[in-house]
């Protein structure tokens, strides 16, 4: 493999990586505020609809970005409503809101199948574009790639800085103790499922306004239960979700290559590549004891009326 | 909620169960119903093309079964993990690894008399299906792996593996280069006995009958589910949790195992690359509309079959795009987890006490 | 408890498998209707396989006496098994399966509905009521790999297939013949995507083989997003299904083409006439069922001609594409010189020709 492809190879991790990220980010804040919610994938591809569908009608890229982060934020605050006031099963109900997700996108969407979006064009970004490598791997992309970039310190910052953020994942730990401290548990998971389910949607219009430039079904094509996995590769980190993102990513785009350069690896092998090797670095990880585990009260309803 | 308060029932009377399930499903069917008509379609028209195409007559009823018993086997074979809070979202790759497992046993052992070829392939499907529920069990003791990644990640590496088999070494030279394996020998494909309904249906009723006795009679199965319901006091028991918990996934697979035996064999005839098209998912839904009861597994199982089978009906006679069963399917089932609630809490008027709601 | 539970689900269901009766007074008017039924894999609105096939049905719903039904994304298996049968018994005289799935389970119902017609797409199971038909896309593949190979500098085609069954390595070894009969020196690069239709997936993919150096990107595929990656990277492609032109202004050479109208037309005529014969039907260029698509500016006209009569010969038999000698990757000769590979061959193709890089598994 030459230098140049090595390089290529990095770059289309990075824009592989992206839309990982943005939903992995989305799904790492739910569960940190103690909701597990499988519905990723259908929250992911109603946002692409709902990026698609605001770029089509107004032609601004931004407002169609918008517009997929609180799309995806309604599908989410159904998850709310389910899990939140009505106590139903996490796991369930974000199985069902996949279900629900996937299906409605593809009947409101059915009829601009094939359409077309603008969206965001790349850019190289000044000065640090002409860096070698570096430049070409990181800073000649879309707008929503460098906001990717930020993304995980942000969480970072917000987990471990503002008040708000420790109570929320104060709320996936020890609800009770919330309760204890004046605040309203229940209202930091609502904050975790809508916030979590915009960045998610994000994640969908990338795949609409930046990855294909296009609205069809099936655009997230399995994403979303990827980011689900990757949430739990990162041990609930947001840095780590940036490495899982790029990881993944990065072994699709190397199989892709490995391919177009001529192997006699079966092509089915191929294809079981990225999950086997997800399993493996977690294996790795939790054996080399980085591990820790998920969020105490993850996936545990808070009981009304206590 | 103002005004009112939220409390916890002791026992949920009667009328809840009653009520619950059709309101729910009046809620689902009204939200449906509005999306069909903002495209000037008959949603009454819809919901009669709907039930009829789903359980309206004897053909209907029999596709209905025939889609339930796949649904039926992965769904039983994941509550029963569901039971120790052992999330097994694996059946999907599980259902995959039994069809190999099956296709396996056809390949090797030819011109067996039908019952003891179809043993075989049972328990050479669910040999091969509790494996793959195995793995997880064991990355999960030895590493602390959290086994809903794992089991995921299993589904994709275990459909790929099953294509790998199927586009590879176990290609039929005879079918024109296509990946497909030959045709089953008529020895290794389940007799139709009810109608067209296959003899899958007989393992249906000795799988839940094995299971229901496992559960309420044995000590295994007492224990299992008291280490679901409190795991520090199962420890306290002394219950060994990392046996049970190898032996719930490695039953998990089995389940799951056998229907891809019985998918691959009474409705494939063959194995083919395209084998898996969800049951394993809608078993984790079915299972959990069921509140994991094993007779109720059996209704809800017939019933999402009919709500699936009914979709295509609809499709036919209205021409309403395939994804609106998913919608529907996705509504129902939000609908009827939510409607629980009140199967464990009840609303009361705030400032109107009741007694024995403590 | 379990009681009730299960009780209340038995009699939702039981109350709603009662609706329907009643009010079933549907009413089916018995004059000389013909009712088409077609059963796709996929969604129509996806522009590619299925929205090809539905323009026949679309054509069809227009004339007198013709009605129509369709159903899309019916997995292949029981649940296309289920459809067809569904089908049946609703009095479709005419059922046209378009996925190479559906071969069995319309084979089987076919010996059940002898007075049903079955129309099964990509298969080769047929019967006195059930046709298999299917058009050598791979003549127009042929002529494709000509343009390509004439205007690749690099020396490098890649190109993005879905999966490795006969029908899609015959067309990658039709393209890469049709490529070293103009450029002996040109190597064709394969990967393997795993999926029909899958925009993000597909354009990856083109966009890794663009990374190894090729400079035209060919597709078997149902999306537009390959073209895409080409047209980004200033490259050549060369379009299938339709012409694909809008989606690559720039990139786009020529596309090789379906034309399933025309098919349907003389089904629908010769089967009201009652002159359609069931029967195994391969369709040509020499049909107008395969066609190459108008060529991109670009092209220069010298290309074109040289094309355009090696269409010529094949339409008029002169000439077939798998003439020998063809060897294959290994350097094995599969088509002896003076001789042409029969159909057989072509059906169950499951190696490459000499000049492809990539494995057929």
């Amino acid at each position: 493999m030459t230098w140049d492809i090595f390089v290529a190879l990095l770059a289309a991790t990075v824009l592989a990586g992206t839309p990982l990220l943005y939903a992995t980010m989305g799904e790492l804040i739910t569960e940190r505020s103690g909701v597990l919610n499988l519905g990723v994938e259908g929250m992911m591809i109603m946002g692409a609809f709902f990026a698609f569908i605001v770029e089509y009608k107004t032609g601004n890229p931004w407002l169609a970005t918008l517009a997929a982060g609180l799309g995806a934020a309604c599908i989410g605050f159904l998850h709310g409503v389910v899990c939140l006031v009505f106590q139903g099963n996490q796991t369930v109900s974000g199985l069902a809101l996949t279900i629900f997700g996937v299906g409605l996108s593809d009947y409101l969407g059915a009829p601009f199948i094939g359409q077309k979006t603008v969206g965001f064009q790349s850019f190289d970004i000044p000065l640090l574009s002409d860096i070698p490598v570096l430049g070409p791997v990181f800073f000649q992309h879309d707008p929503l790639v460098y906001l990717s970039f930020v993304l995980p310190w942000v969480v970072m910052w917000f987990f471990r800085r503002t008040s708000l953020g420790l109570a929320l994942c104060a709320a996936g730990e020890a609800p009770e103790a919330v309760r204890a401290a004046g605040l309203n548990p229940v209202r930091m998971r609502w904050l975790g499922i809508c916030a979590g389910a915009f960045f998610v949607g994000v994640g969908g219009a990338y795949l609409s306004l930046c990855a294909t430039h296009l609205w069809t079904h099936n655009l997230t094509a399995g994403k979303g239960w990827i980011a689900v996995a990757l949430v739990i590769f990162a041990f609930w980190r947001p840095r780590r979700a940036l490495l899982g993102a790029y990881l993944f990513g990065g072994i699709m785009a190397l199989q892709l290559r490995m391919q177009a350069l001529g192997t006699a690896i079966p092509s089915s092998l191929m294809m079981m590549l990225p999950y086997a090797l997800t399993i493996l670095a977690l294996l790795v990880s939790s054996a080399r004891g980085k591990g820790r585990s998920a969020p105490a009260a993850l996936g545990e309803n808070i009981a009304p009326g206590a | 909620m103002d005004g009112f308060r939220v409390v916890r029932r002791q026992t949920p009377p009667g009328w809840v169960s009653f009520a619950v399930l059709p309101a729910a499903l009046l809620i689902a069917l009204v939200f449906c119903s509005l999306l069909l008509m903002i495209q000037d379609k008959s949603p009454v028209k819809a919901a009669v093309v709907l039930f009829q195409g789903g359980f309206g007559s004897l053909y209907a009823l029999q596709d209905t079964m025939l889609k339930a018993i796949p649904i039926f086997l992965c769904s039983l074979g994941v509550s029963v993990a569901f039971r120790m809070k052992v999330w097994n979202i694996g059946a999907e790759g599980q259902f995959a690894l039994g069809g190999v497992g099956a296709t396996w046993a056809v390949l090797t052992f030819s011109g067996l008399p039908m019952p003891l070829m179809l043993c075989l392939m049972l328990l050479c499907a669910a040999v091969a299906g509790g494996l793959w529920g195995l793995i997880p069990g064991y990355l999960r003791l030895k590493f602390g792996l959290n086994e809903i990644i794992s089991t995921l990640m299993l589904n994709y590496i275990g459909i790929e593996f099953m294509r790998y088999l199927v586009y590879g070494p176990w290609k039929d030279p005879g079918s024109m280069g296509f990946p497909m394996t030959g045709l089953f020998p008529e020895e290794a494909v389940f007799p139709e006995v009810l109608g067209y309904v296959h003899a899958g249906l007989l393992v249906c009723v000795v799988a839940a009958v094995a299971v229901y006795v496992f559960l309420q009679r044995t000590r295994l199965g007492f224990e299992l589910c008291v280490s679901g319901e409190n795991p520090r006091a199962a420890r306290y028991a002394r219950i060994p949790y990392g046996f049970l918990l190898m032996f719930v996934l490695a039953l998990s697979g089995a389940l799951a195992g056998m229907a891809g035996c019985v998918e691959v064999s009474a409705t494939f005839n063959r194995l083919q690359p395209n084998l898996c098209t969800g049951y394993g998912y809608t078993a984790i839904v079915v299972a959990w509309l069921s509140r994991l009861r094993t007779p109720s597994i059996a209704l809800f199982s017939v019933f999402v079959a009919g709500l699936l089978v009914g979709t295509d009906n609809l499709q036919v006679d209205m021409q309403v795009p395939a994804a609106f069963g998913g919608i529907l399917e996705g509504f129902i089932l939000l609908c009827v987890l939510a409607g629980q609630f009140f199967h464990s809490y009840t609303l009361v008027r705030m400032g109107r006490r009741q007694g024995g709601a403590a | 408890m379990r009681f009730f539970n299960c009780a209340a689900a038995f009699l939702a269901v039981c109350g709603m498998a009662l609706l329907p009766f009643a009010s079933s007074a549907s009413a089916e008017d018995a004059a000389k209707n013909v009712k088409v039924g077609f059963i796709y894999v996929s969604p129509v609105g996806d522009e590619g396989w299925s929205w090809m096939h539905d323009q026949g049905r679309k054509m069809m719903e227009e004339l007198p006496g013709v009605e129509t039904a369709m159903m899309e994304s019916v997995p292949e298996g029981p649940d296309a098994e289920r459809a067809i049968k569904n089908m049946c018994s609703k009095g479709y005289n005419v059922i046209v399966a378009t996925s190479f799935g559906y071969m069995d389970p319309m084979a089987k119902l076919a010996r059940r509905h002898p007075d049903i017609t079955f129309l099964h797409c990509s298969g080769y199971k047929h019967s006195d009521n059930m046709t298999c038909y299917f058009g050598r896309i791979y003549e127009a593949r042929y002529l494709t790999g000509m343009v390509a190979g004439a205007m690749t500098k690099t020396n490098e085609i890649g190109y993005v297939a879905a999966f490795p069954i006969p029908e899609v390595v015959r067309g990658i070894n039709a393209f890469t013949l049709g490529v070293r009969s103009v450029n002996p020196e040109a190597k064709v690069r394969v990967v393997w995507t795993r999926t029909w239709y899958s925009p993000d997936d597909e354009k990856k993919a083109a966009e890794g083989l663009l990374d190894v150096g090729v400079d035209v990107i060919v597709q078997h595929q149902n999306s537009a997003g390959p073209q895409v990656a080409a047209e980004e990277r200033g490259a050549y492609s060369v379009g299938y299904n339709t012409d694909m032109s809008s989606a690559a202004p720039k990139a786009h050479l020529v596309a090789a083409v379906w034309d399933w109208k025309k098919f349907y037309e003389k089904f629908i005529n010769e089967y009201r006439a009652g002159t359609w014969k069931n029967g195994n039907y391969w369709y040509g260029l020499s049909d107008g069922i395969v066609d190459i698509s108008a060529y991109g500016d670009m092209v220069p006209a010298d290309v074109r001609a040289k094309v355009d009569a090696a269409k010529a010969s094949i339409v008029n038999g002169t000439y077939k594409v798998f003439s020998g000698p063809v060897k294959d990757q290994e350097g094995k000769e599969r088509v002896p010189a003076g001789q042409v590979a029969p159909d057989e061959m072509l059906l169950s193709m499951d190696w490459f020709v000499e000049g492809v890089i990539g494995t057929a598994r």
